[in-house]
């Protein structure tokens, strides 16, 4: 970014969120938009890995269960990837709750694990964990 | 505004370098970031140092600790999130209105000013909010002399303030007629604040946890300081609180984010439970009430 003024006080933090379900991410969209990040979506594993190669993220929030490449693989793929994109922070938001699916997502990689529903003050207090600056 | 043209981290920093940083970043401003944030700080660290042309994080930080062309300020504000829009969380707005200035004026005499500070204002949305708000419901407005000032660490973020140019987005929980009555379309999708409210604040620079910055800052009657003590460690909570204690005259309040309590930070304050939010009090000579 060589704009002065646009990385400055313009430039907001971009959030990659990962879901099949459009309700969920016009959801999120909505949430994070108010919180003052820039959203970008994708529908499955397989497009976010599209996206993070092809554009800058500070966080990935990903949803487990979609078709073609669901979370938990695609944040494996994500860790192995020979980039610096290997370290992008990710927050799984997923209706599974069991023990068994938390330490599915610790092993591949995960740093963060939320069950849904999540409200809007927790899902900004959340994603506040990984991107920070005064509000 | 996405940088997709770069490579994500193509400038090469060091975890020492990193930690560096934060510590400067720490001592001069009091925020203070985990490891969660690591991959973020990178990312903003690469952005300034393509911004300032820096080929290596030595040269960098070279800039940063002679504070040519105000780079720290840049850097913090590159760390920010502008979560900032008109009548953000105005439950406290409207307690201001109902609950805090019926009191404040109570021991006032009519020609003492009624001072209201916004700190950290960011590019202004909350200090025009707070005058916004009081034009359109408090009516003693007119039979008072109100100074609102508005402060931040950064003086880009103060000078756009002061021009009171703002996206739409900024507009969403305003109403369509104060929407109407305070903004003219300058473009398809900027507004300009009136000239009128734009002369009503007065936008200075000061720094929360810089006593000597503060020290210039005394007599307000209410203080609007909102999520941005969430980003200091305990240290730095307690030395802003202790100097926004002292900015504050005798009863007057101090309204945090929502997620923010100063009864963990400091012992200094009363609560006061309104109908609206909870507040907190610098006590009156001898009792909070």
């Amino acid at each position: 970014m060589s704009d002065n003024r646009a990385a400055s006080v313009f430039s907001k933090p971009r959030v990659l969120v990962v879901d099949d379900s459009s309700l969920m991410r016009l959801y999120c969209r909505d949430v994070l938009e108010r919180g003052g990040f820039e959203v970008e979506q994708a529908i499955n594993g397989i497009e976010a890995m599209e996206k993070i190669l092809g554009q800058s993220f500070d966080l990935v929030i990903v949803d487990v269960n979609m078709p073609r490449l669901d979370g938990i693989s695609f944040i494996r793929a994500l860790r192995a990837h020979a980039s610096s994109i290997a370290a992008l922070p990710t927050l799984v938001m997923t209706t599974e709750a069991s023990s068994q699916d938390r330490e599915d997502a610790r092993a591949a990689g995960a740093n963060f694990y939320l069950v849904k529903p999540v409200a809007e003050a927790e899902l900004l207090r959340h994603v506040a964990m990984f991107i920070g600056g005064r509000s | 505004m996405a940088d997709s043209e770069s490579p994500p981290g193509a400038v090469h920093v060091t975890q020492d370098d990193v930690r560096r940083l934060c510590e400067f970043i720490y001592r001069r401003t009091g925020m203070s970031f985990n490891d969660n944030k690591r991959y973020y700080i990178d990312r903003r660290l690469s952005e300034r140092m393509a911004a300032t042309g820096a080929g290596s994080f030595r040269s960098y930080f070279a800039t940063l600790r002679s504070d040519a062309n105000h780079e720290i300020e840049h850097l913090v504000n590159a760390f920010t999130v502008n979560e900032t829009y008109f009548y953000r969380e105005d439950h406290q707005l409207r307690c201001m209105t109902s609950d805090l200035l019926g009191r404040i004026v109570q021991g006032k005499k009519r020609e003492d000013p009624i001072r209201i500070w916004s700190i950290p204002c960011s590019t202004g949305e909350e200090p025009y909010s707070i005058a916004m708000w009081l034009m359109e419901n408090w009516p003693e407005v007119d039979s008072h002399n109100i100074e609102i000032v508005g402060s931040d660490i950064d003086t880009r973020a103060l000078n756009l303030a002061g021009a009171g140019i703002y996206g739409s987005r900024a507009l969403m929980r305003l109403p369509r007629d104060v929407i109407d009555r305070y903004f003219a379309r300058i473009e398809a999708d900027q507004v300009q604040i009136d000239a009128g409210l734009r002369d009503s604040v007065q936008f200075t620079r000061a720094n929360l946890i810089d006593a000597s910055d503060m020290a210039r800052y005394r007599g307000f009657d209410i203080v609007f300081c909102r999520n941005v003590l969430i980003y200091f460690d305990d240290a730095s909570r307690r030395i802003a609180a202790e100097n926004l204690y002292d900015c504050l005259r005798p009863g007057g309040y101090i309204c945090l984010g929502h997620s923010e309590t100063m009864s963990r930070i400091s012992p200094l304050f009363g609560v006061c439970r309104f109908a609206d939010a909870i507040v907190y009090q610098k006590p009156e000579a001898g009792h909070v009430g």
